[in-house]
């Protein structure tokens, strides 16, 4: 499916679940999140970080309303679990069918977002190992001069933006230097399609989510 | 130059503060999961969420610090959770909608006081609309809506001072850093 297109239709269901308590839709589109997870074969490390990230925060919650709360409310609580992983797994149907590649292409192509926000954030998300490892970088350099920086020490944010800074001036001239121009019309080399069938299944699936928020409890 | 005009440097600063936030606190999901764990016997496991939320929000806020542009807020946070979706995080595209509430929250406060200051006023003001906005976004996402009265002032309590501890008094000293090293663009505006 068109990745704008995959995208927009996984926030559209999260966001319209956020407002409305129905196991049913809850279910039915946290079961298709996971038929489309299931078609491209994850490794049974992603389906355990799968599983296992949203069960302390669902666990948590559901344990607040249906013990602790007024209404001991058990089909509120269900809904609040499956909300957690019908995120959760619509959300990794967009991020492990799709490069960040090839979202930004399609932001920029079919969504018409502005070619800097789309390259620009892409840029962003390519340094991840380096961020990573500069992270570690400054702990360790801090280290060595006997100082422990925590999760509440100014220092190690400074030092990290710092390091932003440099690195945003470079990208921005690499990326310029390669010719873009902002706001410039652009020629796609990979151009991106959308197909009949992504229209198909976009408005389906809302019209279904729609039937099932109304229709079912 | 364009006040609200964002060049492609600014776009890239922002995510990269964002992405770079989010793996600093990375380890953030430690102590939320071994504060939800200790408080979900209680009845306050929700509360795990709260305790760490300053924490979530800090790059918008910072962002409106540092570019002091209309606009700067949401976008420092959006792009943030835009980057932390390919980070491997728990929450994967659920992230652009918290994003985007955190960031509108954020930018609220930066408004109330008309992008003019940038004290602890502003300071006070993004603390209060961010845990406001948030808070109800909870109650209907999370379910806050059903919780008992106590339950409900607790979590908003801790949320307000997580807020105000991480969102206020850590950028506050981040920024002063920054100042202090003139590296913060238009810092005499």
């Amino acid at each position: 499916m068109n990745p704008s297109l995959q995208l927009l239709l996984v926030l559209w269901i999260s966001f319209e679940v956020s407002f409305t308590s129905r196991l049913t839709a809850n279910l039915v589109f946290l079961i298709l999140a996971i038929i489309v997870l299931l078609f491209h074969h994850l490794r049974f490390r992603q389906w355990l970080w799968l599983i296992c990230g949203p069960f302390l925060p669902a666990l948590a919650l559901f344990v607040t309303i249906v013990a602790y709360s007024p209404g001991h409310d058990l089909h509120f609580g269900l809904v609040l679990v499956s909300r957690i992983y019908l995120y959760v797994m619509a959300g990794a149907t967009v991020t492990f069918t799709t490069t960040p590649l090839k979202l930004a292409q399609s932001l920029e192509q079919t969504a018409h977002l502005p070619a800097k926000f789309a390259y620009g954030t892409l840029s962003a998300v390519n340094l991840l190992p380096k961020i990573k490892q500069e992270v570690t970088q400054i702990k360790a350099a801090a280290l060595m001069r006997g100082v422990t920086l925590h999760l509440w020490s100014p220092t190690l944010y400074f030092k990290a933006i710092l390091v932003a800074i440099n690195w945003s001036d470079q990208l921005a001239q690499a990326i310029e230097s390669h010719g873009f121009v902002e706001g410039h019309p652009r020629t796609a080399a990979h151009p991106i399609t959308v197909h009949w069938y992504d229209w198909v299944l976009l408005t389906s699936g809302i019209i279904i989510l729609q039937v099932l928020l109304i229709a079912f409890p | 130059m364009n006040k609200s005009h964002f060049g492609l440097r600014d776009v890239i600063l922002l995510a990269l503060i964002g992405i770079i936030f989010g793996v600093i606190y990375f380890a953030g999901d430690f102590v939320y999961n071994a504060v939800t764990l200790l408080l979900t016997p209680l009845g306050l496991g929700a509360a795990g969420n709260d305790f760490t939320m300053g924490l979530w929000c800090m790059a918008g806020p910072l962002a409106g610090f540092m570019l002091k542009r209309p606009g700067s807020a949401f976008l420092g946070e959006f792009l943030g959770a835009a980057g932390e979706m390919f980070l491997g995080g728990q929450w994967g595209a659920a992230n652009l909608i918290s994003g985007a509430v955190q960031g509108v929250a954020t930018e609220l406060g930066f408004t109330l006081v008309g992008y003019r200051f940038y004290n602890w006023v502003t300071i006070l003001s993004t603390t209060l609309t961010t845990t406001i906005v948030t808070f109800a976004w909870d109650w209907f996402r999370n379910g806050y809506s059903h919780f008992a009265l106590p339950i409900l002032l607790a979590c908003f309590a801790i949320r307000l001072i997580s807020m105000f501890l991480f969102c206020g008094v850590l950028v506050k000293l981040i920024t002063r850093l920054l100042e202090r090293a003139h590296v913060i663009p238009n810092a005499q505006v």
